[in-house]
């Protein structure tokens, strides 16, 4: 039996004028995923999550979500939550007053918001200041608002744009715990960021994204192994030094061994920065 | 229907919170509107260099005299006119009151003892009640003057008493018994006024034997104001002042979509499973109701301390409530024409304030040239400023009224689905 997918792109495609933001991108994102999309500034990310929540209608292709529905269907919407990389807050309200009201816009009853918000502020570390205008909040604090904005209304999928841009590491281990608790509840993550070792860690999936088209997909063990590249090994004898790039770091480690006693030695295995960079090139982008 | 409401309560509850917004939009307009009125209005009808006209019927040298000492006073400015000129400017609310000095006003001063006294006109609005009193109030004091000056100089008192006599004399419908007293009073009187002491200067005491005889006789001439003038400046700026006011909201929430916009708020508004409508409808609600609020209060505070009298409270509503409908409607194409805040602010205050200049917002209308009269037909602010002051002091009927409203609500309309076709072609691109 073929499982439904959460978020499917088929064939999706996206011009702005004469400039080609996304070209015929198809992905699968599955139940319960946490999947990552990285690329470049200007990669087509933003474009594919806009037509991913339907504020952009694809030139080509077909956007599916859930059951297999439109981003335009009301009833499909109500299960997307979306925390924008800006701090999409009203800053002269309290963090209170901005869960209610968004709560009151995904149409929640209000029984619901009533246990819903302060179990939302506590779970975010925001209860003692959850009277207070959050333009007196820090950048942080924010953060961890505008995520919980998104879960308000207890979504089956989540898209999270640049999560932790700009937050303090102990904000930053307080989103992955959250990020975490979705995965847990069986909620549906689509992730963009810039972040590697945040992908890395999150994400079960990554694709990766460049000038429109999506340059590779998969698990990240299998996406190092297939386009990370040789492990680096450094080693220092008594007599001389080594940096070698390498397949098998061990083997080439029992070789040097042999040949005289290594004084030290560091081995540096691929990650998903060198998949990123292998694949996207070492080129500024502006 | 509940999305719409707490999206405008957010808002409300935004503007509430933002102080200078709330300044500007609440207290701004009635700053305007009590500066201006104050420049423009008459002084309060304090007697202070009243400003009148005088029409002098008798052409003789005794009115002219009277003439001279009211244009010598501090209490009264006055200008020269002929009768049916001096009616009109009172009656079209130019002029405060006119004075006429009657045919005969010299002869009766002359005659002082024997027949009517001089007589003074004044024409004046019977709502100026108080000006009137006052108004009478100075007249007679220079009539008693004029009195007190010819009993205190013996010649003209002589020439008086033998004025007096000779038309005593000559009088037949005075009974004899009368004829002989006053002959008997006023030949003693002569021969008192041939012995050496003078009479001097000094106020004419009520018991100086003079106190029947009447130095002057005031009559008041009910001259209604055109209905169609402004009570006061104050009926002008007023309405200009609340003009401002919607402007500025306008203005205001035209940007704060644009903020919504810039800020992701509106990406999670659009992202939510309500229509786009009611995103727009949520904005134009609040607009809708702080605007309403802004031009009820701001008249409220005109009527209850600047006496602006509405000429009718339920046709002034309808007025206030197509307005606010208008400028919900600019204020929703302005919101989808700016990309960015500052381009959305420099937008809507460029189209709002040449709106403004040509309609009437920042001069009055009537005084504009005629063919500047003729070009505001375009802007919108011209209908709100009719709507409004045909409620407030033109006087407009129910049908009258129609033409202008109609307008307001055609503007309002095709603003405010403009705005939407646009907001929506924007999401679709």
């Amino acid at each position: 039996m073929e499982i439904l997918s959460m978020i499917a792109l088929m064939n999706v495609t996206k011009s702005f004028g004469k400039t080609l933001a996304v070209d015929d991108l198809s992905l699968r994102i599955e139940p319960g995923e946490i999947f990552g999309l990285l690329g470049p500034n200007g990669a087509g990310k933003s474009t594919s999550i806009n037509m991913t929540v339907g504020l952009l209608n694809p030139d080509k292709g077909r956007i599916a979500i859930g059951d297999g529905g439109s981003p335009h269907d009301p009833a499909i919407r109500k299960q997307l939550g979306i925390a924008p990389q800006a701090l999409a807050l009203y800053d002269e309200l309290t963090a209170m007053e901005n869960l209610r009201f968004f709560g009151k816009i995904q149409k929640m009853p209000s029984g619901m918001l009533k246990d819903r918000v302060p179990e939302l502020l506590c779970k975010i570390g925001l209860w003692d200041r959850r009277n207070d205008r959050i333009k007196t909040y820090s950048g942080g604090m924010k953060r961890r608002l505008n995520l919980a904005v998104a879960l308000i209304h207890r979504p089956r999928i989540v898209l999270l744009d640049e999560p932790t841009a700009g937050v303090d590491p102990q904000s930053r281990h307080a989103l992955f715990e959250s990020i975490g608790e979705l995965r847990r509840d069986g909620v549906t993550v689509l992730l963009t960021t810039h972040y590697m070792e945040e992908a890395e860690k999150l994400s079960s999936r990554v694709g990766i994204m460049d000038k429109g088209r999506l340059l590779a997909l998969g698990r990240v063990s299998d996406l190092i192994a297939s386009h990370g590249g040789k492990s680096r090994l450094y080693a220092q004898r008594a007599d001389r030094e080594f940096f070698l790039e390498t397949d098998d770091p061990m083997a080439e480690l029992v070789g040097l061994q042999a040949g005289g006693t290594l004084l030290q030695f560091k081995v540096e295995s691929p990650d998903l920065e060198h998949v990123f960079l292998n694949l996207t090139g070492r080129n500024l982008r502006d | 229907m509940n999305a719409i409401l707490a999206i405008a309560h957010k808002d409300l509850k935004l503007l509430l919170r933002d102080k200078t917004g709330f300044f500007f939009t609440f207290f701004f307009p009635i700053i305007i509107a009590v500066f201006f009125g104050s420049i423009f209005s008459d002084n309060g009808g304090k007697p202070v260099g009243l400003h009148v006209m005088i029409v002098d019927d008798d052409q003789s040298a005794a009115s002219e005299a009277f003439i001279a000492q009211l244009e010598a006073s501090d209490e009264l400015s006055v200008q020269r006119s002929l009768k049916e000129e001096a009616v009109e400017q009172v009656r079209l609310g130019k002029e405060v009151a006119y004075i006429e000095i009657k045919k005969g006003f010299g002869d009766a001063q002359e005659r002082m003892f024997w027949g009517d006294p001089p007589e003074i006109e004044i024409g004046i609005d019977p709502a100026r009640r108080g000006t009137s009193g006052m108004l009478q109030g100075i007249l007679m004091k220079y009539g008693v003057n004029a009195f007190q000056k010819r009993f205190s100089d013996p010649s003209l008192m002589r020439r008086s008493i033998q004025d007096s006599l000779e038309s005593i004399q000559s009088g037949s419908t005075m009974d004899d018994s009368r004829r002989k007293h006053l002959t008997g009073f006023l030949t003693e009187l002569n021969a008192y006024l041939d012995q050496p002491t003078p009479i001097v200067d000094g106020p004419v005491s009520g018991n100086s034997g003079f106190g029947g005889m009447n130095p002057l006789v005031v009559t008041a001439r009910d001259v209604a104001l055109e209905k169609r003038g402004p009570q006061s400046g104050y009926s002008i700026s007023f309405p200009q002042g609340i003009m401002w006011g919607i402007i500025g909201c306008a203005a205001s929430f035209g940007v704060s979509l644009v903020i919504e916009r810039t800020r992701g708020t509106l990406m999670r508004l659009q992202t939510a499973p309500i229509d786009q409508l009611h995103i727009l409808g949520g904005k134009a609600l609040a607009c809708f109701v702080t605007t309403c609020v802004l031009a009820a209060g701001t008249l409220g505070i005109a009527i209850l301390f600047f006496g602006i009298r509405p000429n009718s409270f339920p046709l002034l509503s309808i007025s206030i409530v197509s307005i606010s409908f208008e400028f919900v409607g600019i204020m929703m194409l302005l919101s989808v024409l700016g990309r960015t805040e500052r381009s959305a602010a420099g937008i809507g205050w460029a189209v709002l304030m040449m709106m403004s200049m040509i309609g009437g917002g920042m001069l009055p209308l009537f005084i504009m040239p005629e063919w500047m009269q003729t070009a505001s037909n375009i802007s919108p602010v011209k209908w709100a400023m009719i709507a409004m002051e045909g409620s407030i002091w033109r006087q407009f009927s129910l049908n009258e009224l129609l033409v202008p409203w109609m307008i307001l609500w055609g503007i309002g309309s095709v603003g405010f689905l403009s705005g939407v076709w646009m907001f929506r072609r924007s999401r679709s691109e």
